[in-house]
């Protein structure tokens, strides 16, 4: 029976950031936590595939202190266990630096046989992570996933490759990034809410990984973030009538050449 | 001696590729190699980089191509390595930057050299902020289709080398089908009608159709709950960050409440119309022009309209 491992990042609800319109600087101070959208996926597939045919899963992530908040919430999801990463250096952690860590935690927590997260995270999206922590496993890794199953230690995937679907097949232990089409995720309901509180957790320690300095050092570093703006004539035609506002619409397309 | 490494398996993304590496050449005073994986384009990118490498392989899945290439990288000394921000590219890229134990920006808008590293801009938060980020060299960067138009020959042309790709067994592939069979390119597209929640039904959607056809070369887009949860059109044609980016001259946005994972696909649209019956929606906040009404009324005197 398969031993399953998923990588969440818990991340900032996009949105809940405001954009201070004097200076377009971002407000996240009433921004609440959230597991990243892509991963939540990750998490019902790998809990899916064990409901099914038995296994376990356990999750898995790296962040700032606030990273124990997401314990309650990806274990009412289904995982049995979860391990954390409190550690500071998450605030400016790029690719680099989340993979090193995820990598050097697996070694420690590990095996497993496969190991499921999103294709990127909501707030970043480098979608990186999960062909990097690969390449540092030594192991294969089939990313932007649509559908999968498993079979003995084989897992039996269809990958998106911009152009094309390609039906794969890999053996464990392999690195398994999902797209957002592959699941819906449940909401968990109260008696599985109250369930996770009884499920253990565990923190893994980031001095006990053996990493050196220069892995928790970020080489893609952000120098500045300012809220996005669009100039738009935002001239919105609102009146009862609907054939005058139609009316309306159409001349400002024939006017912008769009008729 | 160091260069700069361009990379994709998308002929036309190759080419726009060069763009920015021919940029970053002026401030790095290093050559320009470009790899890919078709002869043709291979001999287009000869007349537009100083080195043009075609990449050699029986299979080329992405797990083959990455190891290669980062080698390739390593060889040379790569400074900085651009990548077709394609599905494929994204995921060798990212294997390239583990080899290579460098750090990478996805999605790159912006490349320059500044203090000796590559400064970017991309975003943030779905498209609600825009950022931008230092890379220490070497540096790997996603860059996605369209983003630069690709450059003039330079009138003469490199001698195309050869790298033969050894294939990666350790993943199998079983079959393959080729997405889009419908032939649909929507990024291609002049004009977008763009449906979302507030049709009530599939059949409904003959109404943003019949506008479509009203409005002569316009396609059908939508969001992503149409595609994935409710099915009504195929995924490839759904908007937003992790689905199709798209700057048609005309984005008209019907019952769609425009969040803003939804608005990052399609914010670069020349002129943005919406039509949605909820005034509040954030797509007002988005549009040129709008409708607050009834799709369902609306729609038709619309189409009527145009036909006129």
């Amino acid at each position: 029976m398969p031993k399953l491992l998923v990588c969440y990042k818990w991340t900032l609800d996009e949105q809940d950031i405001k954009i201070n319109p004097a200076d377009l600087s971002l407000d996240a101070s009433r921004a609440k936590g959230k597991i990243s959208d892509f991963d939540r996926q990750a998490i019902e597939e790998a809990t899916l595939i064990v409901e099914k045919q038995g296994g376990t899963v356990a999750a898995l992530s790296y962040g700032t202190p606030t990273v124990k908040q997401s314990l309650k919430d990806v274990l009412s999801r289904g995982p049995n266990k979860a391990f954390y990463i409190a550690d500071k250096s998450a605030e400016s952690a790029d690719a680099y630096v989340t993979a090193s860590v995820l990598a050097a935690a697996i070694r420690k927590i590990g095996p497993f046989n496969f190991i499921l997260l999103g294709e990127g995270s909501s707030d970043m999206f480098y979608q990186q992570t999960g062909p990097r922590l690969a390449q540092l496993l030594g192991i294969p890794c089939v990313s932007f996933v649509q559908k999968m199953e498993i079979e003995g230690d084989v897992l039996k995937a269809t990958r998106k490759l911009s152009d094309s679907l390609e039906e794969v097949s890999v053996k464990g232990p392999a690195v398994i990034s999902v797209l957002s089409e592959i699941n819906k995720p449940r909401i968990p309901t109260l008696k599985q809410v109250l369930g996770a509180a009884k499920k253990p957790n565990e923190e893994v320690k980031i001095a006990d990984l053996g990493l050196t300095p220069a892995q928790l050092a970020p080489k893609a570093v952000r120098k500045s973030a300012k809220g996005f703006v669009m100039n738009r004539k935002h001239i919105v035609y609102k009146e009862s009538d609907a054939a005058a506002n139609v009316a309306k619409l159409a001349a400002s397309l024939a006017a912008e050449g769009l008729r | 001696m160091p260069g700069i490494i361009v990379f994709s398996e998308d002929g036309a993304l190759a080419q726009q590729l060069l763009t920015p590496a021919l940029e970053l050449k002026k401030s790095l005073n290093q050559p320009v190699t470009a790899l890919t994986q078709d002869e043709n384009t291979a001999n287009a990118l000869a007349t537009l980089a100083d080195r043009a490498v075609l990449l050699k392989a029986a299979k080329a899945t992405p797990e083959a191509i990455a190891p290669e290439i980062a080698e390739f990288c390593a060889r040379e000394q790569a400074s900085v390595v651009l990548i077709g921000g394609t599905l494929r590219g994204k995921h060798v890229a990212a294997q390239i930057a583990a080899k290579l134990e460098a750090g990478m920006t996805t999605d790159a808008k912006t490349l320059k050299i500044t203090d000796g590293k590559l400064q970017t801009t991309r975003i943030l938060y779905a498209g609600l902020a825009v950022s931008e980020e230092e890379v220490s060299l070497p540096a790997i960067a996603t860059i996605p289709a369209r983003t630069f138009l690709a450059p003039a020959s330079n009138g003469t042309s490199a001698k195309v080398e050869a790298l033969e790709v050894k294939p990666d067994d350790r993943i199998t592939v079983t079959g393959t089908t080729s997405i889009g069979t419908e032939g649909v390119d929507i990024t291609a597209a002049h004009k977008l009608v763009s449906v979302g929640r507030g049709f009530r039904a599939k059949a409904d959607l003959k109404l943003a159709e019949d506008l479509a056809g009203a409005l002569k070369d316009a396609e059908l887009a939508c969001s992503r709950g149409v595609a994935e949860d409710d099915h009504w059109l195929p995924l490839e044609r759904y908007v937003g960050i992790s689905g199709q980016i798209v700057k048609p001259e005309l984005y008209l946005a019907v019952g769609l409440s425009g969040q803003v994972q939804h608005m990052v696909g399609c914010r670069e649209s020349k002129v943005i119309v919406a039509i949605n019956n909820d005034e509040r929606a954030p797509i007002f906040e988005a549009a040129d022009y709008g409708i607050v009404g009834d799709l369902y009324q609306v729609l038709p005197l619309l189409t009527a309209a145009l036909k006129n």
